[in-house]
């Protein structure tokens, strides 16, 4: 053996270690499997190729209105609307073109893959696989094996909870883009592909009569009608339950919703209206059962101290010269309660502190100064007169406020019935409000 | 055309015991109502914007406590007899034909009784109400009619306006019950103007006049010895503007604001105003401002009551830490004004001038030294929900001059089946009372039920509620409910499918 020949078989090992070895292993490197994620290697999608619309960071579409999808499919849209091949929208998809429902199937058949794809799809109890590697079941079908003869795994694309007319906004040449996002540049369409509704309003934002043609913005253009009909759109679904959304008159409905709700709805009353009827709102409003999100147990207990402090707004709900007062009344704790119910108990501090000076807390008048409204729930306004009137036992006791002669001449020209309660229509103190 | 008929009623059986116990009312309520609405009355093109709606709702409900005992809803019994209780009540909570968008969308009309919802409250009314969109993203509305008042025929209390002990006082003696004042019709009107079409803005100004009729009693403290003095005439029950605002820019916050003045008393009785600010995807922070002062009928004394405003401000947080799980917190502070020296109104005798009344006490002494007083609160609350199951979460304490109360309840309910419904609620609640002598305690509470969903839209279900606590000893409560509902609805045509 020559020196070369010695020192060729001395370099192999190092050849085969820094080599051979290396290009082995870069072959055995699983290549990138496109059209398994909206983009290669599950990159996360960047904000401008989602739908207009789409938030960033982007939390996805609603589930309600989408419903979990299970796609057994791999396909890569870039590839397919790239210059390689050529394809658009219509290509695939032209049935959209054609939909005037969210129910039409809008997913290609699988002998729409059959030109290029040399399968055949024509019997979906029978489909060809084709001769190259492109047209082997596998090749689109995630996790079907040899031997998985015609069976694939199902692919489930519930259809959306909405109102939709494709044709329509074809029609009017709104681009697949324009709702989809840049679908060009995404492998695997999703969900996150699907419409954003604050990407709707920038066509829908116009009143019912005005100006932007037929792109009203009432719910039910987009929202399915209810069920119920007395509301304008269906709230409940399989998949959930409909919520507004945080950004939509600011009327997310987070566990403290019901304490803000009253914001909401006394500048637009019309926007509840959409998912609630009245039934709704009566419920409390004008209800006859307890609501336990507002009243918690044993409420007949603790509403006086609840009442009193005023923590919730006992006149959003009850009339207190009926509702509180009627009940009041029967159970004997009302001043004018009749004789057979009347309770001795005094339901308020001992005299020295509820009547006689000085006027700290606990005084009925700094308690009537602060809360009006929780004397009125006991008291008929005789209750009130007995003492404050302006003459007899009461004369001396005036209830009026500050500044009271500044404006009683209006009041007394508008309805002068409150003042003839305790000052006779001659009562020459009247002369100062004519 | 669709049609619906809907029903729900409730059984209620519980014990109501005065404080000192020497009275209890035995409460055996049933409650029903029965709905009916008629929709898609004019024939219309599917896909038209422009097609007009044509619709008939009405509600009615049955009212009634079965634990009364006779002599209360009998006036000629004055030992037992309570003015304005009705033991067995009818009422039409609503009852209206409702026409959308005619003459291409700019029309809108409502006939009959009817609810106006906005800052100025909750409300209803018998009448008309007419309402026109504008392609200035302006829409006009004005209503007019009779308030819908207690004591008239199918109608209940609720609506009016506070502070006027009022109802049906047919067959009573005048001399008996003055101070329960006859109800008569109340007419009314309003308008408003409010903004339409975005999503990003809107706001309602609002007005509304009501006006009383007919005979008050005056002077209603001398019961059963002569007639009363009435005063006999139309005069303003309230008059009241509102307005209030809401803006968000999505990416960053909210705003909400209102108001409502009070023609009758020159004054703002309520404002507010609340701040959101938008932290991510996931954490809203806000701050919150109420302003609210009492106000009552016109009719009513109450409303010339020396009376201070309630002046809250607020901090809240909420936290969605996924589409499942929610999480909300805030505190605030109540300020009132104190009362601190004498009235001037000018009239004489004015408390606190005449301070002979009260021997020994001179004006100085007489009143808090101190301008303002203040109340404190707060709460956390939770929630996770998805379709099937429910579970919330709320703690809360209140603390203030007149007591305090502190608790927290946990309400859980479960879908099984699509079909069988069971929920329960446990809370623990210390409360105390420090208006009234020996009134705290430390309550334990639990609420179990269960329900059956036996046909879409119909439901029947139990519950039982025992409350614990060392006041009054145990109380317990037991309720049914039936909800029933049928109709044909063209929109069911469209139910969600899935593509297989």
């Amino acid at each position: 053996m020559n020196p070369w020949s010695k020192l060729a078989l001395a370099a192999l090992p190092i050849l085969m270690a820094f080599v051979v070895v290396p290009l082995a292993l870069a072959e055995s490197a699983p290549a990138t499997v496109h059209g398994l994620a909206p983009l290669p290697n599950d990159q996360q999608v960047a904000a401008n190729l989602l739908p207009p619309g789409a938030f960033s960071p982007d939390t996805g579409p609603s589930d309600v209105i989408y419903p979990t999808q299970h796609l057994t499919l791999r396909f890569n849209h870039a590839k397919h609307l790239g210059k390689e091949i050529g394809a658009t929208c219509k290509t695939c998809h032209g049935a959209a073109y054609r939909s005037r429902s969210t129910s039409d199937q809008l997913v290609p058949t699988g002998e729409v893959c059959d030109a290029c794809h040399s399968t055949d799809h024509s019997d979906t109890t029978n489909v060809k696989p084709g001769d190259e590697a492109m047209g082997q079941c596998a090749f689109c079908h995630l996790g079907y094996k040899n031997g998985d003869g015609n069976r694939v795994a199902v692919l489930e694309l519930p259809r959306a909870n909405l109102v939709f007319n494709h044709k329509v906004h074809v029609d009017r040449n709104i681009a697949c883009t324009q709702c989809h996002g840049a679908i060009s540049q995404i492998e695997l369409a999703t969900r996150d592909q699907l419409p954003r509704m604050r990407g709707c309003f920038h066509c829908h934002e116009a009143p019912n009569a005005a100006s932007r043609g037929n792109a009203k913005s009432a719910c039910e253009t987009c929202h399915l009608p209810g069920r119920d009909r007395g509301t304008r759109i269906q709230t409940m679904f399989a998949s959930g339950s409909l919520q507004p959304p945080r950004w939509l008159h600011n009327a997310e409905h987070t566990p403290d919703f019901i304490e803000r709700h009253k914001w909401v709805a006394a500048d637009d009353s019309q926007f509840c209206a959409n998912c609630h009827k009245e039934d709704f709102c009566t419920d409390c409003h004008d209800g006859r059962v307890r609501p336990r999100n507002i009243h918690p147990n044993d409420y007949l207990n603790m509403h006086p101290i609840e009442a009193r402090m005023a923590t919730q707004r006992c006149t959003s709900c009850h009339e207190e010269q009926s509702f509180c007062l009627t009940c009041h009344l029967r159970v004997g704790v009302a001043e004018s309660s009749p004789p057979v119910a009347k309770d001795s108990g005094r339901f308020h501090p001992p005299k020295n502190i509820w009547s006689d000076p000085p006027r700290q807390p606990g005084h009925h008048s700094f308690e009537a100064e602060q809360n009006l409204n929780a004397c009125v729930s006991c008291h008929t306004e005789r209750d009130c007169v007995a003492c404050h009137g302006g003459a007899g036992v009461g004369g001396g006791f005036d209830p009026h406020p500050s500044g009271f002669l500044g404006g009683c001449a209006t009041q007394m020209r508008r309805n002068p019935r409150p003042c003839f309660v305790c000052h006779a229509p001659t009562d020459p103190v009247l002369s100062q409000c004519r | 055309m669709d049609a619906e008929v809907t029903s729900d009623t409730a059984a209620q059986f519980y014990d109501v015991v005065s404080p000192t116990g020497q009275t209890t009312l035995e409460r055996r309520r049933l409650t029903s109502t029965l709905g009916f609405g008629i929709y898609d009355l004019m024939p219309t093109n599917p896909g038209d914007p422009y097609a007009p709606e044509l619709s008939f709702r009405l509600r009615l409900r049955y009212d009634a406590d079965y634990g009364a005992t006779p002599g209360t809803s009998d006036p000629t019994n004055f030992n037992s007899f309570v003015p304005g209780f009705q033991p067995q009540a009818v009422d039409l909570m609503y009852g209206y034909l409702e026409g959308r968008r005619f003459l291409r969308g700019t029309l809108g009309f409502k006939l009959g009784r009817q609810y106006v919802t906005d800052v100025l409250g909750w409300w209803s009314f018998d009448g008309g109400e007419v309402s026109v969109t504008t392609p200035v993203y302006v829409k006009a509305e004005a209503y007019g009619g009779l308030e819908q008042r207690g004591g008239l025929p199918l109608s209940t209390p609720r609506f009016e306006a506070d502070g006027v002990w009022r109802g049906d006082r047919n067959g009573f003696d005048p001399l008996l019950y003055p101070s329960f004042q006859p109800a008569e019709v109340a007419p009314a009107f309003g308008v408003a103007l409010e903004s339409v079409g975005f999503t990003w803005l809107h706001s309602r100004l609002t007005y509304r006049r009501v006006y009383n009729t007919g005979i008050a009693n005056e002077s209603d403290f001398t019961s059963g010895l002569i007639a009363p003095v009435t005063y006999d005439g139309w005069r303003i029950s309230s008059e009241r503007l509102g307005y209030a605002l809401d803006a968000s820019a999505p990416g960053l916050g909210g705003a909400k604001g209102g108001l409502i003045y009070d023609f009758y008393r020159a004054r703002i009785t309520s404002a507010y105003g609340s701040l959101d600010a938008y932290l991510g995807q996931k954490v809203t922070l806000s701050a919150d401002y109420d302003y609210y002062v009492p106000s009552f009928d016109a009719d009513s004394i109450w409303n010339f009551f020396a009376g201070y405003p309630r002046n809250d401000v607020g901090l809240r947080a909420n936290l969605d830490l996924d589409r499942r799980l929610s999480v909300a917190a805030n505190a605030h502070v109540r300020i009132f004004s104190v009362q601190t020296g004498p009235f001037t109104t000018g009239l004489p005798a004015s408390e606190g001038i005449n301070t002979s009344l009260v021997p020994g006490v001179v004006a100085a002494d007489y009143f808090p030294a101190h301008a303002l007083s203040f109340d404190e609160g707060g709460e956390v609350m939770a929630r996770w929900r998805t379709s099937t199951t429910r579970i919330a979460f709320i703690a809360r304490g209140d603390f203030g001059s007149q007591g305090d109360r502190v608790g927290g309840d946990v309400t859980g309910e479960q879908l099984l089946e699509t079909r069988y419904v069971v929920g329960g609620r446990v809370g623990v609640w210390q409360w105390k009372d420090d208006l009234e002598q020996d009134r705290e305690a430390t309550g334990f509470q639990y609420v179990l039920n269960a329900g059956y969903l036996f046909a879409p839209r119909c439901k029947g279900a139990i519950e039982w509620e025992h409350d614990i606590n060392g006041l009054v000893g145990q109380r317990f409560r037991l309720l049914l409910t039936l909800t029933l509902g049928a109709g044909s609805s063209a929109s069911i045509g469209s139910l969600p499918g899935t593509v297989k």
